[in-house]
Order: C-alpha cells, then sequence, then structure tokens
C-alpha cells in the first residue's frame, strides 16, 4: 500500500496553499448552490405530493400532468423490473412509497408480510361505480382489504412475424426454434415465476407446481434453452424485438402490441397453457400521503383516463365494458391481444404459488442465472 | 524507437478511455430518441433534463451526500491520520488492517452488511444511511491521503515551535495544520467523487425516493440508453471539465510545478 | 522555557515530531466498529441463518448454507469469477504498465496527461458500460463495416471490465514509475545492457510495489463485480457478486447471501494477506 499512499502524497502535493483552498472550497460551495438552482428556480413544493412506485411504461404519460392540473398533486416516480424486486426494496426498510403496483400473489405475499397499508373505500366513489364486479374481492385479496385491481393481462411469448416464417403456437415450438434456428437471438423474462411457469406448463404441469419432480424436469428444460439466449430482461425487450436483435421473447402482451406498432409482431399464449395475472394498485405501509394514493386510483377509474391509459399500456382494463365503449378506441376494445375472449382465458392459471413452491423456485433459479 | 511506440500505444489507450465519453456526448445531441438513429442535431434533451424533477432531485441529493460525507470523512480521516504513526504497534497494524479492510472490501459485500444492519437496528433508510455508509470508505482514503503527507513531513517546524514555547495546541493549528490542508483538501476531493459516483453501496442502503444521481442513471437505463440520460451525462462530464479546467488554472498561479513538491 | 527533549507531549518519539494522543483516532474506530464491523458481524451471524415461509429469518445456527454451498454449480462461478478478476488484473496490468512508464518517463506535463486519465472516470459508471452497449451494439458505425457480434457477449464484459478498472491499475504504476531515476536506466544501457536486460534488473524490480498495489485494487474489488456481467453480458452470466445481489433483490434468502459473502470475505483476507506478506518481504529484502 505504500505506494498508492505515496501518489495519494503527491496528489495532495500538487494542491498548495490557502488560494488552493479558498478557490476548492468556493467550487464545492458553487456546486451546491448549482444543485439547489434547478429545485428553487423552478419552485416545487413538496406540499401535496404522490409517490408512485411503478413499473416502467406503465402510465400514459400525459396522464401525470393531467392529474395534477385536475388535483393539485404532483407526481413522483420510481420504478422496479419485477415483483421480487419490489417485494426486496419494501422488506428490505425503504418507506415512503404512496403507492405501488404489484401482481396478485405478490399482493398477497406483501399483506403477510405486513407490509401494505389498508384501502379506505369510502375515497373511491369512481371506484365503486365503475368497476366491473369480477374484478372484486379478488382471491388474493378476497375481502378487498388491500388492493384495487389496476389492468390484467397473460404472460406468452411474441415473434417478429416477418423474420419468424414458422408461426410458433405452443411452447413447445418457442422453446425448440429457440434453440436451434434462432439460437442468440431469443430473450425471456427476469422473472422468477413466468420462466419457470411457462417451462412447467410446457411439461403439462401445473403453472403454480410444487412437485419437486415437475420443478427438477423444468429446469432441465430452462437449462437447455439457456445458452442459447440473447439476455434475460423485463425491459429491454421491445427495443430488442423492434430493432431486429432478438426474433422471439418470453413477455406480456401489453409490451407485445406496443411493439406491435412500430414493427409486425405476433403475440401467443402457448397452447399447452400460461399465466393470466391481474396487476393491483397497494399502499405501501409507511406511505406519507394516502389521501394522495386514494385521489389518483379513484381518477384513473373515470371511464375517460382508464381509456387514455389502456390506448398507451395494451392491457385490459378492469372497468365494465359497457362503460368504456365509445371513450377507448374501438380497435383496441375489439383487439383480442388486449381483451382475450374468455375461452382462451379458461386455459390459464393466475399465479398461486405456496412458500414450498418459492422456495424451490429460488433455487432452480439461481441455477438457471448461473448455468 | 521504444519511445515512439509506447507513444503510439498510450495514444491508442486514450483513444479507448474516450470512445464511450464521446459517444455519451455526441448522442446526447441527437434529436431522435432512438439512439442508433441519428434525426438531426438538437438541445432538447439538455433542457428535459434540467426540468425533469428526477434528475434534479438525484442530482441535488448526490451532491449534498457527497459534500457531507467529504467534511465528516476529513475529519474522521484526518485525526485518524495523526494518531496512527506513533501508535503502539499491537494497536496500530490491527488498525491500520482494518482501514485497508474498508477499502479493499467489494462493494456488494459491504452494501449488503450495511442493509442487514440498518435493518436489524431499525434504522431508516434514507440520505443518513448512504451518508453513513460513504464515510467508512472514505474516511480510510482521507486517513490514508492524510497520513502519507503527515508521515512524509519533516517535524523540523513543530520542533522549533515548541522550543519558542508554543502549546501543542496552538503548534498544531498554526504550524501542522496549514501544511496538512494541502492533503486533507485532496483528501476531501477524493471522498466527494468516490461518494458522487458510488453506486453498489448507495443502492442497497438507499430508502425510497432518496436516489443519488447514480441510482437515477441505473433505474433509467434499464429500459435502455435515453437522450435524457446522455444529456445528463454531458451536462456532468461539462460540469466536472470546467471544475477541473478551474482548479487547474489556479494552482497553476499559485505556483505548483509539474515534478516539484512544494513547501 | 521548555528542554528540548521533554515537551509538552511527554516523551518525544525518536523519529521526531510530536506524538499525537490516541485517542484522536477514537472518532474513527467507533465509525468503523458501528458501520463496517458490526454488520459484518451480522454478516456471519445471518450466514448461519435459515429461511422461513416468504421471506422470514430463523436463526437456526447451522452450516445448511455453506453446505449448500459445496455443490459444483457454485464451483462454477466462483472458479469464473476468479478467472474474470484475474483476467481484469492482467489485463489492466498489460495495458496500464506500458501506459503509465509512457507517462512516468517521457511525457511532459504529466499531471495534465493523469488528470486526462482520470477524467472519463468523473462521469458515471454506469454511464460508461452503457457506453459500450452503444458501441458494441451491430448498427454502431464500427460494426457496420467489421461485422463482429459482441453484443452481450462474453468479449463485451471483458472489454468493459478492462475499460472501468484501468486507472485503478494504472495510478498506483504511475506513482511507483515515476519516482525511478532513469538516468541509472540510462546508464546501465551505456554499460551494455539491452533495454529489455536494463528493465528486467532495474526497471521493474522498482515498479514491482507498484504492481503489488495496482493488482490489490483492481483484484479484489472485482471479485464483487456484478454490473458489468449483468449490462454487458445480457444479465445471463453470474460471477460471485450477482450471486449475492440475488439473494438481496430477488430471492429473499439472506441468510444464504450472507454465507457467500463470508466466503467471499474470507478469499479476501487471504488474498490480502498473501500478498502483504510477500510486499513486506520484497520490501525488507531490498533494504
Amino acid at each position: 500500500m505504500n505506494d498508492q499512499e505515496r501518489l495519494l502524497l503527491e496528489l495532495g502535493e500538487r494542491t498548495v496553499s490557502r488560494r488552493g483552498f479558498v478557490a476548492g472550497t468556493t467550487a464545492l460551495l458553487a456546486a451546491t448552490a448549482l444543485g439547489q438552482f434547478p429545485q428553487a428556480a423552478f419552485g416545487r413544493s413538496e406540499a401535496e405530493q404522490l409517490f408512485y412506485y411503478n413499473w416502467g411504461s406503465y402510465v400514459n404519460p400525459k396522464t401525470y400532468p393531467a392529474f395534477t392540473k385536475a388535483t393539485g398533486i404532483s407526481v413522483k416516480k420510481d420504478f422496479y423490473t419485477s415483483n421480487e424486486a419490489l417485494f426486496a426494496k419494501l422488506k428490505g426498510g425503504a418507506r415512503g412509497y404512496d403507492l405501488a403496483v404489484p401482481t396478485g400473489y405478490m399482493v398477497r405475499i406483501l399483506a403477510d408480510a405486513k407490509l401494505l397499508e389498508p384501502i379506505n373505500w369510502s375515497k373511491l366513489p369512481t371506484v365503486k361505480k365503475t368497476i366491473d364486479p369480477k374484478f372484486r374481492k379478488l382471491p388474493f385479496d378476497p375481502k378487498d382489504k388491500y388492493s384495487v385491481a389496476k389492468d390484467w393481462g397473460t404472460t406468452g411469448f411474441m415473434y417478429r412475424s416477418d423474420l419468424v416464417k414458422e408461426r410458433p403456437s405452443t411452447w413447445r415450438q418457442f422453446f425448440d426454434l429457440a434453440k436451434t434456428k434462432y439460437s442468440g437471438k431469443v430473450t425471456v423474462l427476469d422473472g422468477i415465476p413466468e420462466v419457470i411457469g411457462s417451462a412447467l406448463v410446457m411439461l403439462g404441469y401445473s403453472y403454480n407446481s410444487d412437485s419437486k419432480s415437475e420443478l427438477e424436469a423444468a429446469k432441465k428444460e430452462l437449462l437447455g434453452l439457456k445458452p442459447h439466449l440473447l439476455s434475460i430482461t423485463a425491459t429491454q425487450y421491445k427495443q430488442l424485438l423492434i430493432s431486429g436483435k432478438a426474433v422471439m421473447a418470453l413477455g406480456w402482451n401489453g409490451d407485445a402490441l406496443a411493439a406491435a406498432a412500430k414493427k409486425p409482431v405476433n403475440y401467443v399464449v402457448g397452447k399447452e397453457g400460461g399465466e393470466f395475472w391481474v396487476d393491483s394498485y397497494v399502499i405501501p405501509v409507511g406511505a406519507k400521503n394516502t389521501d394522495a394514493a386514494h385521489a389518483w386510483i379513484d381518477y384513473v377509474y373515470d371511464p375517460k383516463h382508464n381509456a387514455t391509459e389502456t390506448e398507451y399500456t395494451y392491457y385490459g382494463s378492469p372497468l365494465r365494458r359497457s362503460l368504456l365503449k365509445g371513450k377507448l378506441d374501438p380497435k383496441i376494445l375489439g383487439n383480442p391481444g388486449v381483451f382475450p375472449a374468455l375461452r382462451t382465458l379458461s386455459n390459464l392459471e393466475p399465479n398461486n404459488v405456496t412458500a414450498k413452491g418459492t422456495a424451490l423456485r429460488s433455487r432452480i433459479w439461481t441455477e438457471f442465472k448461473n448455468a | 524507437m521504444a519511445r515512439r511506440l509506447l507513444g503510439g500505444f498510450s495514444a491508442l489507450v486514450f483513444v479507448f478511455l474516450y470512445a464511450p465519453i464521446l459517444v455519451v456526448v455526441v448522442y446526447a445531441f441527437n434529436g431522435g430518441r432512438e439512439t442508433l438513429v441519428w434525426d438531426g442535431f438538437s438541445t432538447k434533451w439538455f433542457s428535459a433534463a434540467l426540468h425533469d424533477s428526477a434528475v434534479t432531485d438525484a442530482f441535488r441529493n448526490s451532491i449534498l451526500i457527497a459534500a457531507g460525507n467529504a467534511v465528516i470523512a476529513c475529519v474522521l480521516g484526518t485525526m485518524l491520520a495523526l494518531a496512527l504513526p506513533k501508535m503502539w504497534k499491537p494497536v496500530r497494524i490491527p488498525l491500520e488492517a482494518l482501514v485497508t479492510m474498508t477499502l479493499v472490501t467489494p462493494e456488494i459485500v459491504f452494501g449488503i452488511s450495511a442493509l442487514i444492519f440498518f435493518t436489524e437496528a431499525g434504522i431508516t433508510l434514507g440520505l443518513k444511511t448512504v451518508l453513513i455508509a460513504h464515510v467508512v470508505f472514505n474516511a480510510s482514503v482521507v486517513a490514508l491521503v492524510v497520513r502519507a503527507r503527515f508521515v512524509g513531513m519533516a517535524q523540523d517546524l513543530e520542533e522549533a515551535s515548541f522550543d519558542l514555547g508554543a502549546g501543542p495546541l496552538s503548534t498544531f493549528r498554526q504550524v501542522t495544520l496549514p501544511r496538512l490542508a494541502p492533503a486533507v483538501l485532496a483528501g476531501g476531493l477524493l471522498a466527494f467523487t468516490f461518494s458522487f459516483d458510488d453506486f453498489y453501496t448507495s443502492f442497497f442502503v438507499t430508502g425510497a425516493g432518496t436516489s443519488t444521481l447514480p441510482l437515477y442513471i441505473f433505474s433509467s437505463l434499464r429500459f435502455g440508453v435515453t437522450p435524457v440520460v446522455n444529456a445528463t451525462a454531458a451536462m456532468i462530464l461539462a460540469l466536472t471539465l470546467a471544475s477541473v479546467g478551474l482548479a487547474y488554472v489556479v494552482l497553476r498561479r499559485a505556483g505548483m510545478s509539474d515534478t516539484g513538491t512544494s513547501a | 522555557m521548555t528542554r528540548p527533549g521533554s515537551g509538552r507531549w511527554g516523551r518525544r518519539a525518536r523519529s521526531g515530531g510530536p506524538r499525537y494522543p490516541g485517542w484522536l483516532a477514537l472518532p474513527a474506530l467507533a465509525w468503523y466498529a458501528a458501520f463496517f464491523l458490526i454488520p459484518l458481524g451480522f454478516v456471519v451471524a445471518y450466514s448461519f441463518a435459515a429461511l422461513s415461509g416468504y421471506s422470514d429469518i430463523v436463526f437456526a445456527w447451522n452450516l445448511d448454507n455453506y453446505r449448500a454451498l459445496w455443490d459444483p454449480l457454485y464451483g462454477d462461478v466462483f472458479r469464473r469469477t476468479l478467472g474474470l478478476s484475474l483476467f481484469g488484473t492482467l489485463t489492466t496490468l498489460l495495458i496500464g504498465f506500458p501506459f503509465a512508464y509512457w507517462i512516468a518517463r517521457y511525457a511532459r506535463r504529466k499531471t495534465l496527461v493523469l488528470l486526462f486519465v482520470v477524467i472519463p472516470f468523473w462521469t458515471s459508471f454506469l454511464i460508461r458500460t452503457y457506453a459500450w452497449l452503444i458501441i458494441l451494439d451491430p448498427q454502431f458505425p464500427l460494426f457496420r463495416v467489421v461485422h463482429v457480434d459482441l453484443l452481450f457477449s462474453r468479449p463485451a464484459v471483458y472489454i468493459g471490465v478492462a475499460y472501468n478498472y484501468l486507472p485503478l491499475m494504472v495510478l498506483p504504476l504511475y506513482a511507483a514509475l515515476e519516482r525511478i531515476d532513469w538516468s541509472l536506466v540510462e546508464a546501465a544501457q551505456d554499460l551494455g545492457d539491452t533495454p529489455l536486460r536494463s528493465f528486467r534488473r532495474v526497471t521493474f524490480p522498482l515498479a514491482l510495489p507498484g504492481v503489488i498495489a495496482g493488482s490489490l485494487l483492481v483484484f479484489i474489488p472485482l471479485t464483487g463485480e456484478y454490473l458489468i456481467p449483468a449490462i454487458l453480458g445480457g444479465n445471463k452470466t453470474s460471477y460471485a457478486g450477482s450471486l449475492i445481489a440475488q439473494q438481496f433483490t430477488e430471492v429473499h434468502d439472506w441468510p444464504f447471501g450472507s454465507a457467500i459473502a463470508v466466503v467471499v470475505i474470507a478469499a479476501m483476507t487471504i488474498v490480502l494477506l498473501v500478498f502483504s506478506t510477500w510486499a513486506n518481504r520484497e520490501a525488507s529484502s531490498r533494504g
């Protein structure tokens, strides 16, 4: 270490005298002042603020300023890329988020870990009027104590229809094509339940299986797929598909449709089965402004505002369909990718993995990532 | 001959070092949203970055944490550096080893240990936990810099001061401290820099909404390289270049030479 | 007034200069104890705990986590990490040494050159790494001509590592090389040594402390690196750092993550001990 010290000694020697000291301090103070400047200049007050912890690209950018204009509440944002990351953050002691959007199964886990504040339905008049009754008292929150549905969708796979002529329709075909013809051009989600669950349904098992032998079989499939992957990402696959660096991706229906707006992309839930999910608003424990959180939820349940959201995210709306007619672009309302027919949904399962199943999946995921 | 080869090699190394920086700066002026598709020259992303409260908040947090921890690290580190050289050996050796460990422990290990600690101790994560964690390694940085200087300083001025009857405190204040000041300042600047650019430790001990600039960039870049982030990086680079340029000019005027040392 | 040799500081150390009281070290020591040692203690304690339910910790005080680590899967991860650390150290040494040599011996305005070496590293480490994603993209101008696809590949990770750790090697090397009296080298050559020989006999031994310091500064932190593989490698390959991070951000197995951290700490301590004993022996043998 002696010579590092000598180097640092050199650095020390090159600054000299009080003038240098004063100049340095002044620069430091100036930088601090500079850091304060933009905030002072744009005069933001901390008074009414909503701190919204969310998935990326999950809110129409137009909605934030519209909400602020209507309610006077400004919105501060932070992002996560998986349910597990959200949980890790809250469990690790992060407090101060007012609103978050976990998937159903994670709502239950968060509630069990006492990381949620209760929802006050008396503050949600619009929601009570417009919500489709199918989305109340969902299995993961039977008393509607902690959550209000945001939207719903499916997990499947997508491909560039102009570059992949085979038109795969099953998970088996997805895996096989990935391992052969399109090796190096396929991505999968950075999500434990989605990736393992898809392998399970491909083999004919339940998405939520916690059988050791079934999970072992799924693991073998995944380890066989791993060397052929381009990337494991929940946020970049849309871009990669649009640019053509990836031709197939395991992902969510809304992202597929968003990509389809730019390039020809088909979305498929494999015939063997898949996941049907509902994402819900929750208020994390330690929220500073629960009123603002309720205000946001009530705001986006207005059919007009909800239509704006659906037109951006391409995920199914939990509002009553009749209320959306006339507000939502009929092309989207009628798009089976956004609002799949009931019979396709009957083949799908919501995530409902037990603690035992989660522990087994964690181990498999570690092996998968480290292969 | 060797000289020319080495010079050529070094030029290549400089190209290597600056390639990503230039890419970032150039694409910060790209009018289009897609990074690799050039869509005309534009400065709109710079104004977008300055108006984005996520960017300015993160920048302000980074500056506050870096400045705060530089001050604390300087105090702790200087005191440590003064006491260390003459310490009783069985105490000094382990202490030096501890200082080395704080510098060399992989940040992921330090980050998670701090997270576990704050969780167990019930301390809410936030700006202060990031600052506390940063001081741990920055105090060591300052200590090393100041000690190197201190040990290399001849003590004749101090001895003269004592011989003239000055007490230890006034000797320190009037003789030693001014001579140490450059090293303390250098250590403080290093501490500021390490804190400002820190990622791993900050990632684990930051609470909700206390994003530092690196954390904001990370969360933003997960969605792909965005023009706003490029513009932010270009601005930080310009700011740093300006400060360094200013410091260099000031110090040159104050009589610094390239290879010599100063009193 | 005061007799020389009996200053108010009490016993003067013979090597001259006042002896500052030991309690000056206490604040720093207290900080280290509270925010470094105790946290590490928690990590060790957690490594003997187990996960119960989805995320609760139960202190079972057994070696289950360490037994699980014995799995050859993790052996691969540690081997890969060692490989990356060694590669990073060797590469930065091979690139950094000639570079530092040139600056130390031939450059005019050395401080300015050093500043220019360091300035890129005052942009964010993340930006620098993501910028490589832009450069290595097959659509980037260079790669439209040279048809090599490096996106999300192992070589991309290596480039990122070499890039980000280069200054950590260059600075200590420069510090050591700058102290060398080049007239000695020239004298040796005048006396008939080939450049190679004078390098081996004069330059390299004098530069050795810098090599050691730089290698430590690169090797050890590299063992915990995981962002560069995640960003440039497509998040597909895991190293010890990724393994630890996953346990804390994806899988909630804090006890298992702690056990891995303990292994890394133990390995790092051994490396440090080996290096410092070697360095001390070198220093004392050269007098």
